[in-house]
């Protein structure tokens, strides 16, 4: 293996790493705010992108205002689910969300294929596949592009969680429902804008992606491996999530160069029990000090 | 005691049966034809092609020219999303609670193989199963639809050992049994040449990056890749090819592969992809059956493009009419077998004119193909298998 390709194979696990760790984000952006878990999270990231898609194909339209309809999409299926569906069932019990969650994803996903059938569909990228040069290394701008926007906007959620009155009530509503309440901050408000918010990014992560693993009604799975990234690097931390992202990504590429083939599918969860074990809450997760 | 009688009368009355009809699914009215298929999870789409648009897209020609012998075709179709476990319970239900009179084109390997043992034992045909494994050569209530691997295996390798001389081949393929089948297959082809292997590299199902597998592949220096994919992570592939600029290698699809969908999806990374075609270009071939397929298309599913999946259904349901045909106004589950084992030199204006042997396969042969500006070009005539 030259150092070429093994630098190639660890950037293009870099990229894949980067969407899993913005499901990974999505993921914790709602468990922080309601204590629940999105099992739709990548329906909805589906439906955005091919309503992103159809808008191209219909209009023509270039691939930024592509991004922007699927990300006004995004937006409101989030709000609609929340409002519509999450908040009736808010004095339900977190495993009851839950399953009500799975079975929106499975509604969402069969709608999808009745509207857009089950097939796939090559989807425009921002970013060209033919690689370049940088130095002795060639990479493809593709695999840049993917990490580029994906940092950029993490940033502009640290951003945001850091500096504006949302960001603030969102972090405080994580850390204590019943102080933040006592605070004047509306709960409510939070949930809806936490959905709104995790929609968004799925719908960014999926216009990101979907030229790499094209456009089907199948490409919601995705989110497991957002799941998995949000465990590995400790559930409920967004630092986590990316380091999360990250790591499975990188590592699920690294795995198959080394390992025979009946093991290395499994390697990523070879990791998580293992990071678990030694580390119940996570690479980057609060580990909760009980005091006797 | 007499109102005993007559409910015990009326108790045998109704569990006799209907005088005339003995054959499951055939009345003086209709066929009723069945099948479980992929209409949600991976193949979806191919199975709702198939079936909703290919079978039932001729049948509903056979209906408006008056059916069969006078009776009407009718399908029933169950949903089992590539499941092994579920294409079972759907194949027992069909048997025995809609009592179709034979299963018409399921699809996959891991389904199909999966109820062959019920199909036999219950003594159904299975008429032209869509997978691409020879498990089911030999079994006398099965009739084999697409070409197996190991009869697409041997002309691909003949013709590119052979003819092409080529010496170093390595794969990709999908970790199921439809990727070994194949791997096995190409093993023992390229053995007859005095060959092997140079490297294979699998690939699980579902959303992964194939940049690994590729990049230890190219470290194999080969001068073919086989693609043993799905139209997904086959586009994957050439994209990732695409990618790391690896020019020196000439990538080859499976039969079951080449399709326009994964030109579709490949863009111009499909430019120069060989491989093995198993159906005419259902949009450009001028062939007299691919023409009438267009024709029928067009006037009864206006909105659904031509595609080979399309095609291999229709041709499915031109093949079970021509045999039933045959069979005569007493249509039972026997005579269509025999019928069918009876086909000789067949003209579908599809494929090749078809006879069936004892091995009961209705496809074996494909011819070869490259990619130039987006379609599939024919550079060979029909190859066979035999």
């Amino acid at each position: 293996m030259t150092t070429t390709a093994l630098v190639h194979v660890v950037v293009s696990g870099l990229a894949t790493g980067s969407i899993y760790a913005l499901m990974a984000i999505s993921l914790v952006i709602i468990y922080n705010a309601t204590r629940t878990l999105n099992f739709a999270q990548g329906e909805m990231l589906m439906i955005s992108t091919f309503v992103g898609w159809s808008a191209h194909e219909a209009l023509r339209l270039p691939l930024p205002l592509v991004l922007l309809i699927a990300v006004a999409a995004a937006a409101a299926l989030g709000w609609l689910v929340e409002r519509l569906v999450i908040r009736h069932a808010i004095a339900a019990t977190h495993l009851d969300v839950l399953i009500i969650t799975l079975g929106l994803s499975l509604v969402l996903r069969a709608a999808a294929g009745l509207v857009w059938t089950h097939d796939e569909f090559p989807f425009p990228s921002f970013f060209r596949e033919r690689p370049i040069g940088l130095g002795p290394l060639r990479v493809a701008p593709v695999s840049l592009g993917i990490i580029g926007g994906s940092l950029a906007l993490m940033l502009a959620l640290a951003a945001l969680f850091r500096w504006t009155r949302l960001g603030r009530a969102m972090r405080a509503v994580a850390q204590n429902q019943r102080a933040a309440r006592l605070m004047g901050i509306s709960v409510e408000r939070v949930y809806s804008a936490s959905w709104v918010l995790a929609a968004v990014v799925g719908a960014i992560a999926g216009v990101l992606i979907a030229p790499v693993i094209f456009l089907s009604s199948k490409m919601g799975l995705v989110a497991i491996n957002g799941f998995t990234a949000a465990v590995l690097g400790g559930f409920g931390s967004m630092p986590g999530a990316v380091v999360g992202g990250m790591l499975l990504g990188v590592l699920e590429n690294l795995a198959p160069l080394w390992l025979p083939a009946g093991i290395k599918h499994s390697v990523p969860f070879l990791l998580m029990i293992a990071i678990l074990v030694i580390r119940p809450s996570g690479v980057l997760g609060r580990v909760r000090q009980r005091k006797v | 005691m007499r109102t005993l009688l007559t409910v015990l009368a009326l108790l045998a009355l109704l569990g006799a049966p209907p005088a005339g009809a003995q054959t499951p699914g055939v009345t003086d009215a209709e066929i009723l034809l069945g099948g479980s298929n992929s209409f949600s999870g991976p193949l979806a789409f191919t199975g709702e092609q198939i079936t909703k648009f290919g079978v039932d897209l001729y049948f509903r020609v056979v209906n408006d020219a008056g059916g069969i012998h006078g009776r009407k075709l009718r399908t029933v179709y169950y949903d089992d999303g590539y499941k092994p476990q579920e294409a079972v319970a759907n194949t027992r239900k069909l048997v025995e609670q809609d009592k179709v009179f034979a299963l018409i084109a399921p699809q996959g390997s891991p389904p199909v193989v999966a109820t062959l043992g019920y199909v036999e034992e219950q003594r159904v045909p299975m008429l032209f199963p869509y997978q691409s494994s020879p498990v089911t050569r030999g079994k006398k209530w099965v009739f084999q639809g697409m070409t197996v691997s190991d009869r697409s295996s041997r002309m691909m390798v003949d013709y590119l050992a052979g003819q092409r001389k080529i010496k170093r081949f390595a794969a990709i393929y999908q970790d199921d049994e439809y990727g070994k089948s194949f791997l096995a297959a190409f093993e023992k082809d390229l053995g007859r040449h005095r060959l092997k292997l140079l490297a294979a590299e699998s690939v699980k199902r579902g959303v992964s990056d194939v940049s690994a597998q590729i990049a230890k592949l190219q470290a194999a220096k080969p001068e073919v890749l086989f693609l043993v994919l799905v139209p997904g992570p086959a586009a994957q592939a050439l994209k990732e090819r695409q990618k790391i600029g690896w020019k020196d290698v000439l990538m080859v699809s499976t039969g079951p592969l080449t399709d326009e969908r994964y030109l579709a999806l490949a863009g111009d990374a499909a430019e120069g992809v060989e491989g093995l075609s198993l159906w005419p270009d259902p949009v450009t071939s001028d062939l007299p059956g691919v023409k009438r397929y267009r024709e029928h298309m067009t006037k009864y599913f206006p909105k659904n493009e031509p595609n080979r999946y399309s095609v291999a259904g229709y041709f499915a349901g031109m093949l079970f009419t021509e045999a039933a045909q045959r069979a005569g106004r007493a249509l039972t589950r026997a005579a269509l077998v025999a019928a069918l084992e009876s086909t000789k030199g067949f003209e579908s204006g599809i494929l090749p004119p078809l006879t069936i042997g004892p091995d009961h396969e209705t496809q074996k042969q494909g011819f070869w193909v490259r990619v130039e500006k987006g379609r599939f070009k024919q550079l060979t005539d029909w190859l066979r298998s035999e």
